[in-house]
């Protein structure tokens, strides 16, 4: 089996359904493509040695790549299984189900790409791919809103995959500048740390780091991911945040892996500020919001805002970051998939409609309830100890001050959100409803990520701990 | 001098097919330079690139947003930028700056700092006009002057790091781009005459 497997299978599928041949049953090929590269993820993570290129080099299978491919192909996996029910069930969502599964697939093969690309330019290319096969997802027909929210999200990712681009390039003219031969090429680069870091490299640096911070919704442009998400359709909302989230977020570690040991003190600045002010305007925005999926976009900026703030401070912060990333993706998963199953009962996003879940829709709302105490960080789950040891780091470093400002804003975030979701879960019924029992295959997908969360949470297997520890000592430029 | 007029000019011509051949002439005028700096046509690269800012940039990208504008009947007037002293004198501050900072960059006075410097004023000025349009044809405008500020910046580099499949890769993101912002312009319906939204019970996957 080669990694190239995994771009392979979703690309001929993809064209498949492009040509017409299993148009008829496109979400049966989406489940099916996705399986099968599901299964090729795990077989690749425990069937080869670390670090394996092939393709003249511009393919690298490292730890990195491993951790990411076993979390975003399962991913991707629970979503299509999702879609296929969806669509199974409510037959108005027949109407453009092939384009949908083409793009998605397309967009699978991208990631995956990215995921083992060994190339700084590549990494850029296929993030942009990723970005342009899921603009038209985002428009629903006859949706102004949403059309807009897929022109905005366009144009961020343009900007700041256009500041990555400009980033690469001053950093290619910064290895001119002190007397090496450019290369874009990540083993290569690795190879010749630390890198002389002159003015060019360090523009370069900042440029790159602001572009990445843009895909992720770090501050300060933010501003499309709450809208975006909002208008996508739910499983199109999951796919940003669960998957193409973390592709983004391979992109920065890559460069974090290859400066951090040349510009630490650029690298940690700019992402503790880049940080600390996500997770201001993330909180004031969750405090004020009354649309369930906006409250889950603000949550990812949040997030994001978490991630960047332990990758700055490093050191004993990038194990806890790397369980925080794991889980923060299936709590992502779990939210989105489930305000999607709740808007199409309540046909509303507003909290304040919405009540007496756990009754109405027992599923939804055990699935609402354990992805919001996962998303708040509580025990037992991996973002608990992937915050307690950010936050452990912050005081061993001596960022007392951020440490504070950290915990303020979290406790905040906390009190939000409850005071938002809870009562929908737990509150009275406020209209009697009609709806047919909830059947567990439907519920399948995200009761599987909730088991991951669970045990991601109470007990780590050794091997995906070895993993974990190879990744962060990479990101510490080991 | 002429790649740094096509960049500045149009911002204080207040039509948008102004606007569309100040883009137009960008392509052109990178292609040029392009040209200039890397001769060997016997190379794929040399080719693709040249593809890109003729074809894509310099011709394809204006004429179809100029049909899309025509289509729209569209009122000649368009300021790229707000028209009054404070943005144009914004605009004019922001190619000092670019000067100046490229003066950091390469300290040696000659072709390359003044690549750099209208490369640095190109990319600034796309900041400028991104921040300052609210209309999705104003911002499509401001993201294609950005691309072509990098496609700039990228002339005055090594390119034997770059391999075919990343060139080639580059050219169909281009492309894609493009083709997507015109799709999502083509929807957007005229002032006036939104369709209505659709209600919560229409189904969402």
């Amino acid at each position: 089996m080669s990694p190239s497997d995994l771009i392979l299978v979703p690309l001929l599928a993809s064209l498949a359904v492009l040509l017409g041949a299993g148009r008829e049953r496109a979400a049966v090929v989406l489940v099916g493509a996705s399986f099968i590269t599901t299964t090729l993820a795990i077989v690749e993570v425990s069937g080869v040695p670390p670090q394996t290129a092939v393709f003249a080099g511009l393919v690298r299978v490292d730890a990195t790549s491993r951790l990411f491919l076993v979390v975003v192909n399962p991913i991707f996996f629970g979503i299509s299984t999702y879609i296929w029910h969806r669509v199974r069930t409510t037959p108005a969502l027949r109407e453009g189900i092939s384009r949908l599964v083409w793009l998605a697939l397309v967009f699978l093969a991208s990631t995956n790409a990215l995921l083992v690309a060994n190339h700084l330019l590549a990494l850029w290319v296929l993030l942009e791919l990723t970005a342009l096969t899921v603009t038209p997802l985002i428009v629903r027909p006859r949706s102004e809103a949403s059309r807009r929210a897929a022109f905005r999200y366009l144009l961020f990712s343009t900007v700041g995959l256009g500041l990555v681009a400009l980033g690469f390039a001053c950093l290619g003219r910064g290895m001119e500048g002190a007397g090496l031969t450019p290369t874009f090429m990540v083993d290569r680069l690795l190879e010749l740390r630390p890198l002389p870091i002159n003015a060019w490299g360090k523009l370069g640096l900042a440029l790159v780091l602001l572009g990445l911070g843009t895909k992720l919704g770090l501050a300060p442009m933010y501003s499309w991911l709450p809208e975006t998400y909002d208008e996508a359709p739910p499983a199109v909302a999951a796919l940003l945040g669960a998957v193409q989230f973390n592709a983004a977020l391979v992109v920065l570690f890559r460069v974090v892996q290859i400066y951090r040991v040349s510009s630490p003190g650029l690298v940690t600045g700019q992402l503790l500020a880049m940080g600390l002010v996500s997770m201001v305007v993330s909180t004031v925005s969750i405090i004020a919001t009354r649309n369930i999926k906006r409250l889950i976009a603000y949550a990812s900026i949040n997030h994001a805002g978490v991630i960047a703030i332990g990758l700055g401070v490093g050191g004993s912060a990038t194990y806890g970051l790397l369980l925080y990333v794991l889980s923060n993706a299936f709590i992502k998963a779990i939210l989105f998939l489930t305000a999607g199953k709740i808007m199409a009962h309540y046909k509303t996003n507003d909290t304040r409609v919405i009540s007496g879940l756990i009754k109405e829709l027992p599923y939804s709302g055990v699935f609402l309830m354990v992805g919001t105490i996962a998303l708040l960080g509580f025990p037992p789950f991996g973002s608990f100890l992937g915050e307690l040891l950010i936050l452990s780091a912050l005081v061993g470093s001596g960022r007392m001050l951020t440490f504070a400002a950290f915990c303020t804003l979290i406790t905040m975030t906390f009190v939000a959100t409850g005071r938002t979701v809870f009562p929908m879960i737990w509150g009275p019924s406020k209209e009697k409803h009609d709806w047919p029992r909830q059947t567990l295959p439907s519920a399948l997908p995200k009761l599987t990520f909730l088991v991951v969360l669970v045990v991601l949470g109470i007990y780590i297997p050794p091997a995906l701990n070895v993993l974990l520890q190879q990744v962060a000592q990479s990101l510490e430029g080991r | 001098m002429g790649l740094l007029g096509v960049m500045v000019v149009p911002l204080f011509v207040a039509t948008w097919r102004g606007s569309l051949f100040g883009l137009s002439c960008q392509g052109l005028l990178i292609a040029w330079a392009a040209y200039r700096l890397n001769p060997d046509v016997h190379v794929i690269g040399t080719w693709l690139n040249l593809a890109d800012l003729v074809l894509v940039r310099g011709i394809g990208a204006p004429l179809l947003l100029y049909r899309l504008m025509r289509s729209r009947n569209h009122t000649a007037r368009h300021d790229i930028i707000p028209p009054n002293l404070l943005s144009w004198t914004v605009a004019l501050g922001l190619v000092l700056a670019a000067f100046n900072l490229s003066s950091v960059l390469v300290p040696i006075d000659g072709d390359q700092r003044a690549l750099t410097s209208v490369a640095a004023a190109a990319v600034l000025l796309a900041f400028l006009v991104l921040a300052s349009q609210s209309t999705p044809f104003g911002q499509v405008v401001g993201a294609l002057r950005l691309e072509n500020g990098i496609a700039l910046f990228e002339l005055g580099g090594e390119h034997d790091h770059q391999s075919l499949v990343t060139q080639v890769g580059q050219l169909v993101i281009v492309v894609a781009t493009i083709g997507l912002y015109l799709w999502l312009l083509e929807g957007f319906s005229e002032r006036g005459n939104f369709p209505p939204e659709p209600t919560q019970d229409e189904p969402t996957l």
